[in-house]
């Protein structure tokens, strides 16, 4: 039986953002041989997801979801490698291909997304900036991605969500991938208008988005 | 079909077409909305209130910003406002385009008079039988001249000039290069120039007077084009969807240049005729726009411009009414986002022949820096986003009048200072900066950016507050400009400490508080007496480029010389980024 106090101290690390304390619970698991994935689900999330509340709030901004999200990983770059060797596959909550679209350079936002969708069990490739539309398509037929999610910063990139959107119609993969469109400039407006299957407005957002279109209860 | 809206408090009556966005109806009709987000129904800045007609249902996010700008159910947003029916609406005084004044330079700038067009009046000597010598080279001598460039018009009227005269003429010399026109009589007191801040939100111009060297007025109205999109890259957005709309673009910001040059030349009385010499500092996209160049190559990466230095142009060539030989001179673009106004802003400043170390900055929705270092310059960009200007804050605005422009603290709260002493209608980025490090000293607001009051605001007076969405605006704001800094001075293995001057261009004028930019960590600290304000550096470099044309080359050099710092292709700028975001001093 793990004890709850010993969870708690987990949540709490995430929460508060402390990648050192994080990772040193995390050993303080493997090394117990605690049931891992309940480490991780009643331990580690709860952690990042009250950091999420707290954003939502208002008194958590971004210099505090980066932290957390970093304790988060801090924990997990401990926890798959041990998950993996006992074959107990973690499980992903899903795969997502996620990029800043060509043309377009800035992806301090998508790094934050994919920071929370990581800490939210997410599988995440991240293409970087200024990435061709064929190339979020092929990443994404490659690894099997449940989702793909462009982010466009300028008016003038945002053009190219639409062009994606047109293409995959063209090639008739427009139901094989749920696309997540997200950036300063990009409204649920325009994610209804050009098909897209979701629009989040934050970092947050994006990762409970991400969890109900998975069909999971948030 | 068609439906007839009438206009409160503007008492105007306009049919429209059925089916049309009521955003584009007010357009045609001229009534100045604050389309700030360009129509995409996201700034809530374009609220109008229907007295009577159908009240369409709320677009998503709509009703939300109804309610942060708190105003009654009756009102609706332009932009999303398709006319069904006749309407009777009343546009709010918040959403309607001030009136502005003109910015003006807060420095003298130090340039030797040298303009760019000269006038000689001479009386010619008769040519003799013996020598037989050529009229233009007559005319060449008596103005002590070098062979000039002439236009063949020029030499065709040349002897009918001299004839009509009594060989009493005014020969007028551009650059001391290039034989403009030969003037019947002496015409030399009438010589004049405009210089232009062509600015994204505002233009300011002044009329010089080219013989003395002295400002004879000043002009500034709202760049006509802020109805299609405030920031540049909304109107590089519309641009790029066709060169029908770049040609809105451009026939609105000509039809406002030409005004201005027409409100000049009137309250000075005289003719448009008699401007000889335009000159135009503006950023990268406006100079483009009015130029008529393409802007896709600045709309995506790797955001190059078309041109960076150009001769001058012929004004009648570009569309501007002034003398039909006239010329215009555009200033300078460093790259695509440090333009021709922070060209034109270091020429006048003299910041780029100083030898401290020293900082430029123009903090707008772009914020320019440039760093001097041993003589070497780097300029860089960072989006500082409209928090500096009102625009995303929710009772922010630009430093019209009714603008809390300064805050104080007071024993019960703050005391608010407004553009002109109006009552106060919104906060523009000056009273923002003041009124969140005053917070911050008195615990309202932690070092994190969390408002701390029971009431998650921080009330400036009985109707205005700003809420927890508007102080992360200006942590971003604040943060990129901080980020941007911190880059550069650190990649100069430089501390703030290090810096022995720091000079401020822009709309904050000399209204931005240095204490309070220090504690917030906007600026860095550095003792108050280094900061210097040089208000519209942008109009001093496009006057310095008529009355001292040397300065034009220097400027051409700069550009070409300076080295360009990009931010966002660094891999730490966005832990600096992040980390920047926090109010707090540093060195």
């Amino acid at each position: 039986m793990i004890k709850q106090e010993f969870l708690d101290k987990m949540t709490a690390a995430v929460a508060n953002g402390y990648p050192q304390e994080a990772e040193g619970l995390a050993r303080q698991a493997v090394s117990q041989g605690d049931d891992l994935s309940t480490i991780i689900e009643r331990g580690f999330v709860p952690g990042i997801r009250k950091a999420g509340e707290l954003w939502e709030k208002g008194e958590y901004f971004l210099p505090e979801l980066v932290s957390s999200a970093e304790a988060m990983k801090a924990a997990m770059t401990v926890l798959r490698p041990e998950m993996e060797k006992t074959a107990s596959r973690s499980g992903t909550r899903g795969k997502i291909v996620i990029g800043t679209i060509e043309g377009d350079i800035h992806d301090i936002g998508k790094n934050l997304v994919t920071a929370m969708l990581a800490a939210n069990g997410f599988e995440v490739h991240d293409l970087g900036a200024n990435v061709q539309l064929q190339s979020f398509l092929d990443k994404a037929l490659e690894v099997g991605a449940d989702f793909i999610g462009l982010s466009a910063l300028l008016t003038t990139t945002m053009i190219g969500q639409r062009r994606f959107m047109e293409m995959l119609r063209a090639k008739g993969l427009d139901k094989k991938f749920k696309v997540l469109v997200g950036g300063a400039p990009v409204t649920v407006r325009w994610a209804e208008e050009i098909g897209a299957a979701g629009y989040a407005e934050n970092a947050v957002s994006a990762a409970g988005l991400c969890r109900r279109l998975m069909g999971e209860r948030t | 079909m068609s439906a007839t809206i009438e206009i409160l408090p503007l008492a105007k009556k306009v049919k429209v077409r059925k089916k049309a966005f009521l955003s584009e109806a007010l357009r045609e009709a001229d009534v100045p909305l604050s389309l700030y987000c360009q129509g995409r129904g996201v700034c809530g800045k374009c609220f109008i209130e229907v007295m009577d007609g159908k009240l369409p249902f709320f677009q998503p996010g709509e009703e939300e910003l109804l309610k942060r700008a708190g105003l009654s159910p009756a009102h609706r947003l332009a932009c999303q406002f398709v006319v069904e029916s006749d309407l009777r609406l009343r546009i709010p005084e918040r959403s309607l385009l001030g009136r502005v004044s003109v910015l003006e330079p807060a420095f003298e700038v130090q340039l030797s008079f040298d303009p760019v067009i000269k006038k000689y009046h001479v009386l010619l000597p008769r040519p003799e039988i013996a020598t037989a010598e050529a009229e233009l080279d007559i005319l060449l001598q008596a103005i002590k001249s070098v062979p000039l460039r002439v236009a063949l018009p020029v030499v065709q009227e040349l002897p009918a000039v001299l004839n009509r005269s009594g060989r009493q003429v005014t020969a007028v010399v551009r650059e001391g290069k290039e034989l403009m026109t030969v003037e019947p009589g002496d015409t030399s007191a009438g010589v004049y120039g405009i210089a232009f801040d062509l600015g994204t939100t505002t233009l300011a111009a002044e009329l010089v007077d080219l013989a003395s060297g002295r400002t004879l007025g000043r002009e500034a109205r709202l760049n006509s084009q802020a109805a299609y999109g405030a920031d540049v890259v909304s109107r590089i957005s519309l641009a790029f969807e066709g060169p029908g709309r770049a040609a809105i673009l451009r026939r609105a910001v000509l039809s406002d240049m030409n005004r201005i040059i027409r409100a000049l030349a009137a309250s000075a009385g005289l003719s448009p005729d008699l401007i000889q010499a335009v000159s135009v500092a503006g950023n990268t996209a406006m100079n483009h726009l009015l130029l008529g160049l393409p802007v896709d190559s600045l709309a995506v990466a790797p955001f190059n411009p078309v041109f960076s230095t150009l001769p001058d142009l012929p004004a009648s060539e570009l569309g501007l009414e002034i003398h039909p030989q006239g010329k215009v001179y555009i200033a300078p673009n460093i790259r695509s986002f440090v333009g021709g106004d922070t060209s034109a802003g270091l020429a006048a400043s003299g910041f780029s022949e100083g030898r401290t170390t020293a900082l430029y900055l123009d903090l707008g929705t772009n914020g320019e820096i440039v760093l001097r270092k041993g003589g070497k310059l780097w300029a860089t960009s960072t989006a500082a986003g409209p928090a500096f200007e009102g625009m995303n804050i929710s009772c922010g605005m630009l430093a019209l009048p009714g603008a809390i422009y300064k805050v104080e603290a007071d024993l019960n709260g703050f005391r608010c200072g407004t553009v002109d002493g109006a009552p106060a209608k919104g906060v523009c980025g000056t009273g923002l900066i003041d009124a969140a490090s005053l917070s911050l000293e008195r615990g309202l607001l932690t070092p994190q950016g969390q408002v701390t009051t029971a009431s998650r605001t921080i009330p400036l007076t009985g109707s205005l507050a700003l809420t927890q969405k508007d102080i992360r605006e200006l942590q971003l704001a604040a943060g990129a400009v901080k980020a941007g800094i911190r880059m550069m001075l650190e990649a100069n293995g430089l501390k703030a400490g290090d810096l022995e001057e720091v000079m401020i261009a822009g709309a904050f004028g000399s209204y931005l508080s240095v204490e309070h930019s220090i504690r917030l960590g906007l600026l860095p600290e550095v003792e108050p007496r280094l900061v210097r304000f040089l208000g519209n550096a942008s109009l001093a470099g496009a006057k310095a480029f008529l009355v001292s044309f040397p300065s034009r080359k220097k400027a051409e050099e700069t550009a070409a010389k300076i080295e360009h710092f990009s931010l966002a292709s660094r891999p730490a700028f966005q832990e600096v980024f992040v980390s920047s975001l926090e109010f707090r001093t540093w060195k």
